[in-house]
Formats: structure tokens, C-alpha cells, sequence
């Protein structure tokens, strides 16, 4: 018989669920996929249909965080009268406060990525397509809507906004002020930041500078430094290709 | 109430460094044009000397209250607080603080949504049937929204989070600075009560409960004080019914007639000295903007947030000092009564009544010159209020050489009356003062 896809999703989101109990109570190492199957009401084997790994389980959770702040976002009605920062500020806000129950399992995960290693920060980025396509959707509402000018690697920006989210949520797991009030605080103030730079053609002037420079000078000292036909100045014949623009 | 766009935009800084980075960049600031007023002075006539001080010091005003408006937070309302307490400062320094009433630190809608789902359990469009998410008023420390549940309007006074935590490294900052322009005046038991007005202040629950007990006490049936919906309010969040109406501002634009500016002067001294003789509780934040000028010649009261209460025998004695000014009574008589406030040190008779009368007696004509006839023009008296802190200020200024300690509570009601007499005389108004006198003789 074929599972439907809702009852599969139904299941999956049962396993996370338990398995984030399941870590809380007993750390990532010494919860077994075995006990979390259990726990879930799944047959052993089963539990490996849906994850192969412990870690994907923690990917998934991180996915699925970002799944429900989508859907919170899209609920709210007025959400295109938010400027940039405040729509970016809600889906931080939004997604702290759905970590809130989990917030032990969170501090482990942290502890696995900042301390022990036992998990790489890098390999989140696979999963956090929901959040930079999010980020990216504001950021390109709010350049067509000129409420900021295009800023240089735009493409980059919401993985940049993602590394920034992290820092905020290390912050947030060190918090010890009531009702996290210092987190809310230091959101609102370090987006200030952020909004004041995209505002600004800060941005852009750097851009401007550091490409002046590197191909005025950087360039120059680099043909004058390499006689020899390398594969550097292969490389360097690739670079001045893309700085004229001639791909 | 009107919204300040300008300050809704500014940052406010954060951590205590900059907090205290600001107000040493303030007092680098003051260094200089202190300095550049010296050096000026040394070549100017005697007139030209006070013009020039009167300048130096609209100057150093501006500067602290820049910072003052850099801190944000809190020390706005600390700078109201420094206005009715400190009246050493020169009125220069008084100008620019109370120009910062109403402003306030901004939240932005990311940070209402967070607020109202923290503090009321549910997002704003969940909770209430509909939610402005745009402020319409600066309040206390915090921003006011509109809102309907059930058909009701709502006010929705929502505050900065962590501001509560913050006041106590805000005043330690505003402390330093004022320390060097107290010049060695005891400023200690002014910023205690500082740091309590607005702890007390910053408690939104304390004040839910202070508007009810104004909504059941104070009877009048053209004084409307709004409705606390207490499942809407919790420390940080305050909901109560909306009160429409002109606020201050706007009322005055209209030019009203003698006759409205009277009554409604009327309504606002009468809930003055109700709330004093009848609820032993004075709404001691003389702010005009918490006036409301209600249709049907009503006025509406808002912003319980600053209210002081006043101890019965405390109020005993000073009914009855007031009643022997009123009715003329002997130096000596009345000096025993100042006495009985903690105005004047008991020891020898002769002593006190020099005391008395070289130093507290200016301080009488403050409370009851209002009463000498059944009616009082603040028209024709536009400089009383400005007379009343000069006077204040000089018997401080005279406390100062004296080991003598003056009641605070005392000066405090004074002052407070004094604000409210300068929002009178903005209006221009003529006020009935046999009510307030009638009060005066019950109180005793």
C-alpha cells in the first residue's frame, strides 16, 4: 500500500519531534535512532526511510523551523507594509521564539558546531534554502520598491544574513536576561546596522574603491611581477575578462 | 498626544559604554563652550557679562539635552523628572528639558508583534480584532496603538523591552553629569526619587492598578479616566479604553473661547486637589499631553504612571499650614506649623521664626495666592508658575548653608503644583479656586 504524502510527512514530523525529545533528555550521543523509532511509534528499519543519520535529523529540524516561520510569515496580512528591516527583524524574532521549546536541544546542537566539532556549520547551508529564499525575496522586494539601492553581491547577501542569524542565536543561547529582553535588544540595534549599511550606498562605494584599486594597481603589479606564462596569469587573464565584463 | 516621527527614528545606544561614551562626549562639549563663554565675558560691559552668561548657559542646555535625546530611553523621562526637581538649574537648562517631553524610544512592527505575543500570549491580529500597527501617541516610555476588540476602541501602551533594567545604569550616567552642574548641591535624594518615580514608572501594572482606583474615586461626572482591560495588560503591555478627543496641542490651535479654556483649566485644577484631599494621591506628571479634551465638555485623564501618594498626617499638617496663611494667622503660629511639616528645625523659638521668616517665607505666596480672592487669572499672573520656581530655587539655593534638610514631599507637591499652574497659563485660563479652598479646610 502506498503512504500518502500527507500521513509521510505526518510520520517524519513525528520522528523529529521525539528524537528532539529524545536528544534533550539524553544528548545527542547517547540517543539511539533505535529509541527514537520507538519513541515515534515506527518500526526500526523505518526510521531510516525518512533520515540514514543523526545529523540529518538535525538538518531536518533546522528545515523544518524555517518551513513553519515561512508559513507564519505568509499569514501575516500586512507583512508588505513592514520595511526591509522589519520584515527581516520578524523572521528572526519568528524563528527564535519557535526555538524557545527546544531551546536545550538548540544549545546542544550549538555545542556540537562551536565546541566539539562534532558537527559542521557548513553542512546546514544545504538546508537552508527556505531561509535565504526568503531573505532574498525581501531583499529584491525592497531594491524594486527603491527602498534600498541594488547593493554588490546581492546573490550573497541572504547567506551573509544567515551567518548573521547564527551569531544572533549564539548570542540568544548565552542570554540569561529575563524573557531574553538583551537578545530582543541587541536584534533590534544590530539590524539598525544592517539598515543603515543597505541604505546607505556604503556598500557600493567600497565595491567601487576596491574594484578601482585592484584593477588600476593589483593588476598592473601583477603583469609587471609574472614574466613567465603560468597558470597564474592564466588565472589573471580569466580575472580581467570578468572585470571588462567580457565572460 | 502626538507622535514624534523624528525620535521614533533615532537609535538609541545600547550597552552602558556608549551610553557612557555619549555623555562623556556631552561634558567634552560642555568644557568648550563654558570656555568660549569666559574668554567672551573678559571684554563685555556688565549687561553684555549676563547676556552672555544667559547664552553660555541656553548652550550648555542644549548640549546635555542633546545627549539627554542620544541616551533616549529612559533619560527622557529622567530629564522631565530633572525639570520639576532640580529648579537650581537655570531655566535655560529647564527649556530644553521639558522640550523632550513626549518623546520617546522607537518600536518598530517587528518588535510590537514580538511584544504583544510575548506579553498577551497571541500575535496583535489574533488578540484584538483589529490592531494599528503604527503608533498614534508617545507615552511614558513607550508608544501608544489603537486597537478594537468587540466593537470597543482600544489604547494599547506598549513599552521598550528591557527598559526596566536599564534605569539604573542610565541614572548612574545622568548622576556624573549632573554632579558637576549641581555644583555641590546634595543632588542624592533628588535622583533616589528619580530612580523611583520611575521604577515605579516602568511598572505598567502598578499603573493599571493606579488608573482604577482614579476611575473608582475620583467622582466627577465630567472627569473621565479610561477603563483598564486587565486580560489585555501585563507589565509591559497596558490596555485600556480609548478616549476620544483633542489632545493639548491641538485644542489650543482651535482657539477656544474664554469660557471653554475656563472650564477645562477648571476640570484640571479640580482634579489636582481632589486627587490630593480626597485620594491622597497627586498625578504628579504635569504634562499637558495627558490631558484629554473630550467631547460634552469632558476632560479625560491618561497616564497613571506617575502618581504620588501622599501620607494622611502629612496632609493634615500641611491642610492646616495652609489654612493659617489663608487666614493670616501670626509669624509664630504659622512658623510652629512649618515646623510641624519638617520645613523648619524645631530648637529655639526666636531661631525658627528668623528661619522662617528670612528664608521659608517666599514659599507661602507659591500655595496661597491663588486663594486670596474667589477667582485667579493666570492671564494677568502669567509669571506666577515661573515666579513659583524661582522661589523654590532660591530657598534651595539657601538650604544649601544650612545643615537644615527641608521636607522633600513638601517641595515636591509645590513643584508639582507650579507645573500644573504653567499649563493654566498657557491656556490663558481663569480658574474658581472656592472648591479647592473647601478642600483645603477638610483636609485638615
Amino acid at each position: 500500500m502506498k503512504v500518502s504524502k500527507s500521513a509521510k510527512e505526518k510520520t517524519k514530523e513525528k520522528i523529529l519531534e521525539e528524537a528532539v525529545n529524545l536528544i534533550i533528555e539524553k544528548g545527542f550521543k547517547n540517543a539511539s535512532m533505535r529509541e527514537m523509532a520507538k519513541n515515534a511509534g515506527v518500526s526500526n528499519p523505518t526510521i531510516y526511510n525518512y533520515f540514514s543519520t543523526k545529523e540529518k535529523i538535525v538538518f531536518a529540524y533546522v528545515e523544518q523551523k524555517h518551513k513553519e516561520t515561512a508559513e507564519i510569515l505568509q499569514g501575516i496580512e500586512d507583512f508588505h507594509t513592514y520595511s526591509l528591516r522589519e520584515q527581516l527583524q520578524t523572521l528572526i524574532e519568528t524563528e527564535l521564539e519557535l526555538y524557545l521549546e527546544d531551546r536545550e536541544f538548540i544549545l546542544q546542537i550549538s555545542d556540537m558546531v562551536f565546541q566539539s566539532g562534532g558537527l559542521k556549520l557548513d553542512a546546514l547551508y544545504g538546508n537552508n534554502e527556505v531561509f535565504t529564499d526568503m531573505v532574498a525575496d525581501m531583499l529584491s522586494i525592497a531594491i524594486e520598491a527603491e527602498e534600498i539601492p541594488r547593493p554588490p553581491f546581492e546573490e550573497h547577501l541572504p547567506r551573509l544574513f544567515w551567518d548573521y542569524y547564527i551569531m544572533v542565536v549564539a548570542y540568544w543561547l548565552k542570554d540569561d536576561s529575563e524573557m531574553f529582553d538583551n537578545t530582543t535588544q541587541f536584534i533590534d540595534h544590530s539590524l539598525g546596522v544592517v539598515e543603515a549599511l543597505l541604505q546607505s550606498s556604503i556598500l557600493n562605494k567600497a565595491n567601487d574603491l576596491g574594484m578601482f584599486l585592484f584593477k588600476r594597481h593589483l593588476l598592473g603589479a601583477l603583469n609587471k611581477f609574472s614574466v613567465k606564462k603560468t597558470g597564474f596569469s592564466k588565472m589573471k587573464r580569466k580575472l580581467r575578462g570578468v572585470l571588462d565584463g567580457d565572460e | 498626544m502626538e507622535t514624534n516621527n523624528d525620535t521614533l527614528q533615532k537609535k538609541i545606544p545600547s550597552t552602558k559604554l556608549s551610553r557612557g561614551r555619549v555623555a562623556g562626549k556631552a561634558m567634552l562639549k560642555i568644557g568648550v563652550v563654558s570656555g568660549k563663554g569666559a574668554v567672551k565675558r573678559a571684554f563685555m560691559s556688565k549687561e553684555d557679562k549676563e547676556a552672555s552668561k544667559s547664552d553660555t548657559h541656553a548652550e550648555i542646555a542644549k548640549v546635555i539635552i542633546d545627549s539627554l535625546g542620544e541616551l533616549k530611553g529612559v533619560s527622557v523621562k529622567i530629564a522631565q523628572q530633572i525639570a520639576l526637581g532640580l529648579p537650581f538649574l537655570p531655566q535655560e537648562y529647564l527649556d530644553e528639558i521639558s522640550k523632550s517631553f513626549n518623546s520617546i524610544p522607537p518600536i518598530n512592527k517587528a518588535l510590537i508583534r514580538k511584544i504583544i505575543k510575548q506579553e498577551l500570549q497571541g500575535y496583535p491580529q489574533n488578540v484584538f480584532d483589529t490592531f494599528d500597527n503604527n503608533a498614534f501617541g508617545a507615552a511614558s516610555l513607550g508608544q501608544v496603538h489603537k486597537a478594537t476588540l468587540e466593537g470597543k476602541e482600544l489604547a494599547v501602551k506598549v513599552q521598550y523591552p528591557g527598559i526596566a533594567t536599564s534605569i539604573e545604569s542610565d541614572l548612574s550616567v545622568i548622576n556624573f553629569a549632573l554632579k558637576r552642574f549641581a555644583k555641590g548641591q546634595n543632588i542624592d535624594h533628588l535622583m533616589k526619587e528619580v530612580e523611583q518615580r520611575l521604577t515605579e514608572e516602568v511598572d505598567y501594572e502598578l499603573e493599571a492598578g493606579n488608573t482604577k482606583f482614579y476611575a473608582e474615586h475620583l467622582k466627577h461626572e465630567l472627569i473621565v479616566v479610561p477603563t483598564v482591560m486587565e486580560a489585555l495588560s501585563s507589565k509591559s503591555v497596558l490596555t485600556s479604553t480609548f478616549l476620544e478627543g483633542e489632545g493639548f496641542e491641538a485644542f489650543l490651535k482651535a482657539n477656544p473661547s474664554q469660557e471653554v479654556r475656563n472650564h477645562y483649566a477648571q476640570l484640571i485644577f479640580d482634579s489636582f486637589f481632589m486627587g490630593l484631599y480626597r485620594l491622597k494621591m497627586i498625578h504628579a506628571d504635569p504634562n499637558p499631553g495627558n490631558f484629554i479634551f473630550m467631547a460634552d465638555k469632558r476632560l479625560g485623564m491618561i497616564d497613571f504612571g506617575c502618581v504620588k501618594k501622599v501620607e494622611e498626617s502629612f496632609l493634615k499638617d500641611f491642610s492646616k499650614l495652609h489654612v493659617l496663611l489663608i487666614d493670616k494667622a501670626s509669624d509664630e503660629e504659622v512658623t510652629e506649623q512649618y515646623a510641624n511639616v519638617n520645613m523648619v528645625d524645631r530648637g529655639d523659638k526666636a531661631d525658627m521664626l528668623t528661619f522662617y521668616q528670612s528664608t521659608i517665607k517666599p514659599l507661602d505666596r507659591i500655595y496661597i495666592e491663588i486663594f486670596e480672592e474667589e477667582k485667579f487669572d493666570f492671564k494677568k499672573n502669567a509669571d506666577f508658575s515661573q515666579r513659583g520656581f524661582n522661589t523654590i530655587m532660591e530657598v534651595q539655593k539657601s538650604q544649601r548653608h544650612a545643615l537644615h534638610k527641608m521636607n522633600a514631599d513638601y517641595l515636591f507637591i509645590d513643584r508639582t503644583l507650579l507645573g500644573y499652574y504653567n499649563i493654566f497659563e498657557k491656556m490663558e485660563a481663569t480658574i474658581d479656586t472656592r472648591f479647592a479652598q473647601r478642600l483645603v479646610r477638610e483636609g485638615m
